[in-house]
């Protein structure tokens, strides 16, 4: 190869990695690291963009469907999370936003290769179902978490058009009927020999299924693993489904209760058969006199969920004594602490348990307390991730949680009941949630309860350094408390805060904080709509929208709602929404 | 390839050895079954018929130094031995890819130039590896990148971004083109101003040797003056050349401090935002007007036509049932909100 005479010298670095820049992002997979990469420099901030296949959009009014598929151009898989967490909590009004129709029809325009759509929060239309079924041949996984707005008919088009679809996962929607009763299931075509369905979870869909056709369903789909069934599947129907589908992995029973009064079959054999199976969920309508059939499986699953059955602490015991294996566990509070107790004798390798009260009424005596949670504490040394409804905690059982358990990853306590100080020593519950953030350095989801004062906040400013989402309630004293999370916490990104008596200046100890934050939720605290008006001049990314229940009064803040976002405020808000900026 | 196949088909490959051209314009004799692993050599022997002799070497891709072919000879070398298991081969490969960053992307590209994909994943991982949990900073420093995108671009860059590979390709040749303007005009700044000093200091000379003593005539005086200057100026630009790009670079940063966007609200609050065309285009706009800096005006408008050309010819058709689904209106049904206290299992 001759060289020119006074040819430039040799390549600098940047131009050699520039050749095969997009092979070496193609093995970047974390979303942080794709972002750091993106921010590296002009040529990096292309490639990234080339190669970027798995989307993440946290908030979706942050950006704009046609931003987002415009840098973007070759996604095959995307999450889009919609209404804020405490929406869950009627705290939110009607037709408040989180529309995915708009997403749709960008994403139908730009991504004919998509393969994966998890939606979580989101209001989207059989419109939008049908849509998606007939836009993306290759569409593959179709994840629902808590969404709404759509219907059977929606379902009936995904299952008629997606032949390849793999996963058809429904987590806590809530699915209208439609006008006439649609036979979704039937709607899987019944000439494909076999699907490809892996998942097919449908427990939140409030009216009957076609049992047939589901029968003749799961008998062709050889690949299928997960399999959750709604409270209408009846405990013999189930019977028949699993010895259809004896590899199944993750199976959610259905009602677990039975209408007829005919010989019933062997359920212990079934579940017996199933050797595969490693998570049980369902027993919406539980006979307890039928839990004997699961021991079989027992010993095999890590993942229990039973926090749809109202069972006691002696019916538990019968089931939790085998369950060596079980990481995570899901349970309703009528267990009492005598079940808890059971849970931490045998389940050393707990990483997860969530304690759900059948009752939010403060004023009972609740049947879980500060003793069943010190005994988890001390049984199952490896937990990561809690939440736990109880109507009475004490500090030192906090405390010792906090010694016990240095993994904890997330720690959500919610004490029913306003106010509520440490009963036996009539103090506030400072001292256990600043044992918490002390001593657990992996933290970094956290809820506290109960009477705390500005010193909890400081703790949780003090120590929390890793802590991305905060939830507060009924707690704090003065602007101080939120001036040291927001002083203290960098990495704080989801904070939701509600009946607590922060003001404006507080929220102005956070303006060099707020770019970083997904969002800001504040309802029933002491805002003004000037502080508001001021922070929304300040930083011009920021959306912020105050919520009322009546129309028209915008001077109270009843709620404020705040985002960053890339694009201009979004237009399709109700009337009882106004949006600073 | 089987051995009588390579027989058949040309008896002088059967010889054990092909020569190859390395980017520094030596040649090599490498043995052949080792070099067959490449692609792009196994292309150029069998398609070509280069290779047999010192005379016919095969030219590699400039990516491919000596060093890097050894290296990448001795990657053959090993993995070419069937016996292996993959234990040892896994081993092999971790040890093969711990050297220094710089030559780890050297090796990447010479790898990549040279179809070896299995290298080219192997490497590809490695350098992934050492980006993965570190900040754009970190990332900068190791392999020396410029830091070029401003702050308004570091909250959210708009730019030319789409798909097409014409595009693409087009993106680069405009970059290509936009370096090799800015370094002829540089190189000719720079002679214009040696060629003043050379011109004041030749009259200089001159005066003062009609001054002290009539010795040798201006010409000849002149030449032997014009090499040295040759020979300086090539030096100059080695040493300038690097110097002026980093120059460049914050040039083209607008005047912006460079700091990560979690810093100071007010800076982010006065920038303005970008312009981006609603029909989807996107075109070079007035803030771009650093970039387009030293470039001649006529070829500048020459690119812009081209970019907005295939911008337009990439806007796609709706297929028509789309049309009709999304032109019979909108309807969002209202939705009741259960107030019955039920509480979300899912976080």
């Amino acid at each position: 190869m001759n060289k020119m005479e006074g040819q430039a010298p040799s390549p600098l670095p940047d131009q050699v990695l520039e050749n095969v820049l997009e092979t070496v992002l193609h093995f970047l997979s974390s979303r942080r690291d794709r972002n750091a990469a993106s921010l590296v420099c002009k040529s990096w901030y292309r490639a990234e963009a080339l190669t970027r296949s798995e989307l993440f959009i946290g908030n979706c009014y942050a950006v704009s469907p046609r931003r987002a598929t415009a840098r973007f151009p070759r996604v095959r898989s995307l999450t889009i999370k919609g209404k804020p967490r405490f929406a869950d909590f009627d705290l939110m009004p009607l037709n408040w936003g989180a529309h995915f129709t708009p997403w749709a029809q960008a994403l139908a325009q730009s991504y004919p290769s998509l393969r994966r759509l998890h939606l979580k929060r989101m209001s989207l239309t059989d419109r939008d179902l049908t849509l998606l079924s007939l836009s993306f041949p290759h569409f593959q996984d179709l994840l629902l978490t808590c969404c709404e707005a759509f219907t059977t008919t929606g379902l009936a088009a995904i299952a008629a058009n997606c032949r390849l679809l793999r996963v058809l996962d429904l987590a806590e929607c809530v699915v209208e009927v439609a006008d006439e009763e649609v036979d979704w299931i039937s709607s899987f075509p019944e000439t494909q020999e076999e699907t490809h369905l892996e998942s097919l979870v449908f427990d939140c869909v409030e009216c009957p299924v076609n049992f047939q056709a589901l029968e003749r369903l799961v008998a062709r789909s050889p690949s299928l693993r997960k399999l959750r069934l709604n409270r209408y599947v009846s405990m013999s129907q189930l019977h028949r489904l699993m010895h259809r589908a004896p590899q199944l992995t993750h199976l959610g029973t259905g009602s677990f209760s039975a209408s007829e009064l005919d010989p019933e079959p062997d359920y212990a054999s079934a579940f017996a058969a199933s050797k595969s199976l490693v998570c049980l969920s369902g027993f919406r309508e539980i006979w307890p006199d039928y839990l004997p059939a699961i021991y079989p499986a027992c010993a095999n699953l890590t993942s229990l969920n039973f926090s749809y059955a109202d069972i006691n602490a002696h019916q538990l015991k019968s089931v939790i004594r085998h369950c060596h294996k079980l990481q995570t566990f899901w349970v309703l509070d009528s267990i009492s602490d005598e079940g808890l107790q059971a849970v931490a004798e045998t389940c050393k390798d707990l990483r997860e348990l969530r304690v759900f009260p059948v009752n939010t009424r403060e004023e009972i005596e609740g049947p879980v307390s500060e003793v069943g949670f010190e005994a988890i504490s001390r049984g199952c040394r490896k937990l990561q991730s809690i939440l736990f409804f109880c109507q009475r905690m004490t500090n030192a059982a906090v405390v010792a949680m906090s010694n016990n358990c240095p993994d904890l990853v997330v720690f959500r306590l919610c004490i029913i009941g306003q106010y509520r100080p440490d009963p036996e020593t009539l103090e506030p519950m400072d001292e256990g949630f600043g044992a918490i953030v002390m001593n657990c350095k992996k933290l970094t989801r956290l809820a506290v309860s109960g009477l705390l004062t500005d010193r909890a906040f400081g703790y949780i400013g003090t120590y929390g350094k890793l802590i991305r989402t905060l939830s507060v309630a009924f707690a704090g004293d003065t602007d101080l408390g939120l001036k040291y999370v927001l002083e203290g916490c960098p990495n704080l990104q989801k904070l939701e805060i509600r009946d607590s008596p922060f003001g404006d200046g507080a929220l102005r100890s956070g303006l060099h904080h707020f770019y970083n934050m997904r969002f800001l939720w504040m309802s029933s605290c002491k805002l003004t709509r000037q502080a508001c008006q001021e922070v929304a001049r300040r930083l011009p990314h920021l959306v912020l929208e105050v919520i009322n229940s009546e129309e028209g009064k915008a001077d109270d803040i009843e709620i404020l709602y705040m985002y960053r976002s890339l694009d201009r405020p979004r237009d399709d808000a109700p009337k009882v929404v106004t949006i600073l900026h | 390839m089987s051995e009588i196949d390579m027989a058949v088909i040309k008896p002088e490959m059967m010889k054990p050895y092909v020569w190859l051209q390395t980017s520094d314009d030596s040649i090599q004799q490498v043995e052949q079954e080792i070099a067959m692993f490449c692609p792009l050599i196994c292309q150029e022997i069998i398609q070509k018929g280069m290779g047999s002799s010192k005379n016919c070497a095969i030219c590699l891709p400039q990516q491919v130094s000596p060093a890097m072919l050894s290296l990448i000879l001795d990657y053959c070398r090993f993995h070419q031995v069937p016996g292996r298991s993959n234990k040892e081969r896994k081993s092999y490969d971790e040890k093969f890819v711990r050297i220094d960053t710089e030559r780890l992307c050297e090796l990447t590209s010479a790898a990549d130039s040279l179809q070896l994909k299995p290298l080219v994943d192997l490497t590809s991982r490695a350098l992934a590896r050492i980006i993965e949990g570190k900040s754009p900073e970190e990332i900068r420093d190791i392999f020396h990148l410029p830091d070029d995108l401003t702050e308004e671009e570091k909250l959210e860059p708009l730019r030319n971004i789409t798909a097409d590979p014409r595009i693409r390709l087009l993106n680069r040749l405009y970059a290509k083109k936009r370096k090799e303007l800015k370094e002829r005009e540089r190189i000719l700044k720079l002679k214009k101003s040696m060629w003043m000093n050379v011109q004041l200091m030749t009259f200089c000379l001159l005066l003062m040797e009609m001054k002290e003593n009539f010795v040798a005539e201006p010409k000849g005086v002149k030449t032997s003056k014009n090499k040295k200057k040759n020979r300086r100026k090539k030096e100059q630009q080695k040493n300038s050349s690097s110097k002026e790009t980093s120059e460049l670079d914050k040039k083209e940063v607008n005047g912006h401090d460079i700091r990560h966007q979690s810093s100071e609200a007010e800076r982010i609050s006065e920038s303005s935002y970008l312009h981006y065309a609603e029909d989807g285009t996107s075109t070079p706009k007035s803030d771009d007007g650093d970039i387009y800096d030293g470039i001649d005006p006529a070829l500048k408008e020459k690119i812009d036509r081209e970019v907005e050309d295939f911008a337009r010819r990439l806007n796609s058709d709706w297929p028509e049932r789309m049309q009709e689904l999304l032109s019979s209106g909108q309807d969002r049904k209202t939705l009741l909100f259960n107030t019955d206290g039920f509480l979300r299992r899912h976080a």
